[in-house]
């Protein structure tokens, strides 16, 4: 079978040692695949590396195919990621920033459109209620917004760019329980039940809480950078997580 | 081992010590022969001249300048944004991928930025002629670059995370900027080319004021003729516009919503580049013949000569001393006179004092001043200082009117006196900012110290005047790399100072042993 997304022997440099040493995986098509690992244990640098955001000094980024470098704008859109910080751009409204997720197939015109008119309401408002944002707030600004609210409109933009491969890093900490199941059961779609919407079958998403694992098909645990557990999730045993978490 | 720690607040007083080293001196200097002629200059403010033909001459020269200001100010923002966007590091990365071609736009735009307006139009005049595209290429030049500064760095501290993550989704380098950065730059745009606008209001004046027509050679010829009645009508419908000019820019920058601002913004420039089109129907402007006399370019030995004839040393020594002076009036000034004066009466007369230093353009306060002094270095400072006190003592008080005033509160109930809430509860909060404005305030110091060296007869500026009056294109090539290199110099200084006062640094230590 081959693998969606491939790093092989990827090395990143810190400031005094390296956030990432030698990293080599596999993630299959249709992989639903969880990173855990403690803070500073170099989940976010694997996603970032991973996703293209940054260029490894080592080693290579493999996504279908072809080196992630290689891949020309439009082709980016094939990957989509999920932040923890969400990055919507706080001038716009809803609307604006949801449709900002489909930049990329479509010409400037549109984006320069999409700055001064209302545009593709009606699939803004159908994304709104897959994340169960309110449709009252379509107009209103992102930085107007509740945390929640906000975390609910990055999955909507997510949506919209009807990636192939999702990366989420630790999208769901500081969230209340609802939601972390609601996005969870949105990014992973288990039951098939948003196969018109969620395009994406391949997914990597970062967690500080070994709780969730079990809606995943496999578990990459990370520790200074290197990984220390690959494993599908039924082959996992309870302490093999707990010594991931203690020093 | 005790330690003296000054904070930010007397930081920001202690420059106002220079003033009393300028009085001494211009008291040393002084003569009784012009005193007359100061007091007959007040009078004649309550009693300006009303004549037909006078009111006629100051309008029309007012409409000059309006029609040189606009037409600068639409080039150099429109030019000055263009460069701005090309030169930002972000910008930069987003769409090439490196920041190589930021930094080499950057560089370049150092030179033109680091040549004052006046010193542009004096060199140009040569070049082209007299005409009226001198003021305008005089001002376009260096208020582009300065423009292209500003943008770029504003474009520089937004965050980045949202366009990277747009970039991400595969969005084109046009469509990801537009989006995640326009709407961030709009109120950022329209408030800065507000206050640009005022600037090249200013610069119209001053080069006026060397010949190139408009109201400041209205201003000079009344002067230089002693005619205080004629001169105080030109200084009253300057001062109309000036305060309509500032009035709008508050306006603008203060009280509009977004959604106004982005109107404004797309509009404000198509309206004021109309004003120019209406003017030039009226046979006023006089657009002439653009010649072409260009320099010659000089040999390497010739430059070599024309350096070692020069007092290198003393002028850039002299320029320093100038800058230093005027900064240190222009910075301390205003703090100290509103911790003195806290009041309501105080903050009205104040308001009163800081607009009218802001009308008088410096070169004519130092030609006044010389009226009962002698040529020196004093006399620029203190023409300098006095503008730029105006200036800042303006944003001062804004800054303070804007700020909120739970600080103000609490110290006013510790049962403090009037001065000490001022000092605690207000200018405490202000003050790391008010440094921060006042480094780069003196980088403009450093670059305004040509037009009053030319009258106050010292300095780079002063230097240049000569050369190019005995058409010493060597000198003059030499004075201008020089003055240009002191003010990157200054300018790399003013960017540390403004970091280190952001970068909220309250207090500088000393030992005291």
């Amino acid at each position: 079978m081959k693998a969606k997304i491939k790093l092989i022997n990827v090395s990143l440099k810190g400031v005094h040692n390296y956030r990432l040493k030698d990293i080599s995986l596999k993630i299959y098509n249709g992989e639903r695949v969880a990173l855990v690992g403690k803070s500073g244990a170099g989940k976010t640098s694997l996603i970032s590396t991973a996703n293209g955001i940054i260029s490894p000094d080592n080693g290579e980024v493999i996504i279908e195919d072809f080196a992630i470098k290689s891949l020309s704008t439009k082709q980016k859109v094939k990957i989509g990621t999920l932040w923890q910080d969400h990055r919507l751009v706080e001038e716009l409204n809803v609307n604006q920033n949801i449709n900002s997720g489909a930049l990329a197939r479509h010409g400037s015109l549109w984006a320069i459109k999409n700055l001064i008119s209302e545009l593709d309401v009606e699939e803004c408002l159908r994304l709104m209620r897959v994340v169960e944002l309110s449709e009252e707030l379509i107009f209103s600004r992102v930085s107007e917004l509740s945390g929640g609210q906000r975390q609910r409109v990055a999955i909507a933009r997510l949506l919209r760019q009807r990636p192939e491969i999702i990366f989420a890093d630790e999208p769901f900490s500081n969230l209340d329980p609802k939601l972390v199941e609601l996005g969870l059961r949105i990014l992973l779609n288990r039951d098939n039940s948003l196969d018109e919407i969620i395009t994406a079958k391949t997914v990597l998403i970062s967690l500080h809480r070994p709780e969730l694992i079990s809606l995943f098909d496999r578990v990459i645990a990370i520790n200074k950078g290197e990984i220390v557990m690959d494993e599908k999730v039924k082959d996992i045993k309870e302490k093999d997580l707990e010594s991931i978490y203690i020093e | 081992m005790r330690k003296l720690h000054i904070t930010s607040p007397i930081i920001a007083i202690i420059p106002s010590i220079a003033i009393l080293g300028v009085i001494a001196k211009l008291i040393s200097t002084f003569h009784a022969g012009g005193s007359s002629l100061i007091l007959d200059f007040a009078y004649s403010a309550i009693t300006p001249s009303v004549d037909p033909l006078v009111i006629k001459a100051a309008i029309n020269g007012l409409k000059l300048t309006l029609f040189t200001t606009s037409i600068s100010w639409g080039l150099s923002s429109i030019i000055g944004l263009f460069l701005g966007i090309l030169s930002s590091r972000i910008v930069s990365r987003a769409t090439f991928g490196e920041e190589i071609i930021s930094r080499v736009i950057r560089c370049l735009l150092c030179i033109p930025r680091s040549v004052h307006e006046l010193i542009w139009g004096l060199l140009i005049i040569q070049l082209v002629g007299l005409s009226i595209w001198v003021s305008i290429i005089a001002l376009v030049i260096p208020y582009s670059a300065i423009n292209a500064r500003v943008i770029s760095d504003q474009i520089d501290n937004f965050d980045t995370k949202p366009l990277l993550a747009i970039r991400n989704s595969g969005a084109t380098p046009l469509s990801a900027l537009l989006t995640a950065l326009l709407f961030k730059l709009i109120p950022t745009m329209v408030s800065y080319f507000g206050y640009r606008l005022e600037c090249t209001f200013r610069g119209a004046v001053i080069l006026g004021i060397f010949g190139m027509g408009g109201i400041g050679t209205e201003l000079e010829l009344t002067l230089k003729s002693l005619e205080f009645n004629e001169m105080w009508t030109s200084l009253w419908f300057l001062a109309a516009l000036m305060f309509l000019i500032e009035a709008l820019i508050n306006k603008s920058s203060q009280e509009l919503t977004v959604k106004e601002l982005r109107y404004l913004a797309i509009f404000i420039l198509p309206i004021l580049l109309l004003i120019p089109i209406l003017f030039s129907n009226e046979n006023l402007v006089n657009f002439g013949t653009i010649g072409w006399h260009p320099i010659p370019f000089p040999s390497s030995q010739e430059l070599k000569t024309a350096f070692y004839e020069l007092p290198i040393l003393n002028l850039i020594s002299r320029t320093l001393i100038l800058t230093v002076l005027s900064a240190g009036i222009a910075i301390g000034i205003p703090p100290l006179i509103m911790f003195l004066w806290p009041g309501k009466n105080g903050k009205r007369v104040q308001t009163i004092v800081w607009f009218f230093l802001r009308l008088i353009p410096p070169p004519l306060t130092a030609l006044l001043i010389q009226l009962t002094t002698f040529p020196s270095i004093a006399v620029g400072a203190l023409a300098l200082g006095c503008h730029n006190v105006g200036i800042l003592g303006r944003l001062l008080k804004e800054s303070i009117k804007n700020d909120d005033s739970s600080n103000k509160y609490s110290i006013l109930a510790t049962g403090a006196d009037a001065r000490t809430v001022w000092l605690y509860g207000i200018f405490s909060k202000q003050s790391n900012r008010y440094l921060a404005y006042s480094a780069y305030r003196t980088d403009v110091l450093l670059r305004e110290t040509s037009i009053v060296g030319l009258i106050g007869g010292t300095g780079l500026g002063w230097q240049i005047i000569e050369s190019l009056s005995s058409f010493d294109w060597n000198q003059l090539i030499i004075l201008v790399c020089i003055y240009s290199t002191l003010t990157i110099a200054g300018e790399l200084i003013s960017d540390k100072l403004r970091d280190h006062w952001l970068n909220d640094r309250t207090q500088w230590e000393f030992s005291l042993g």
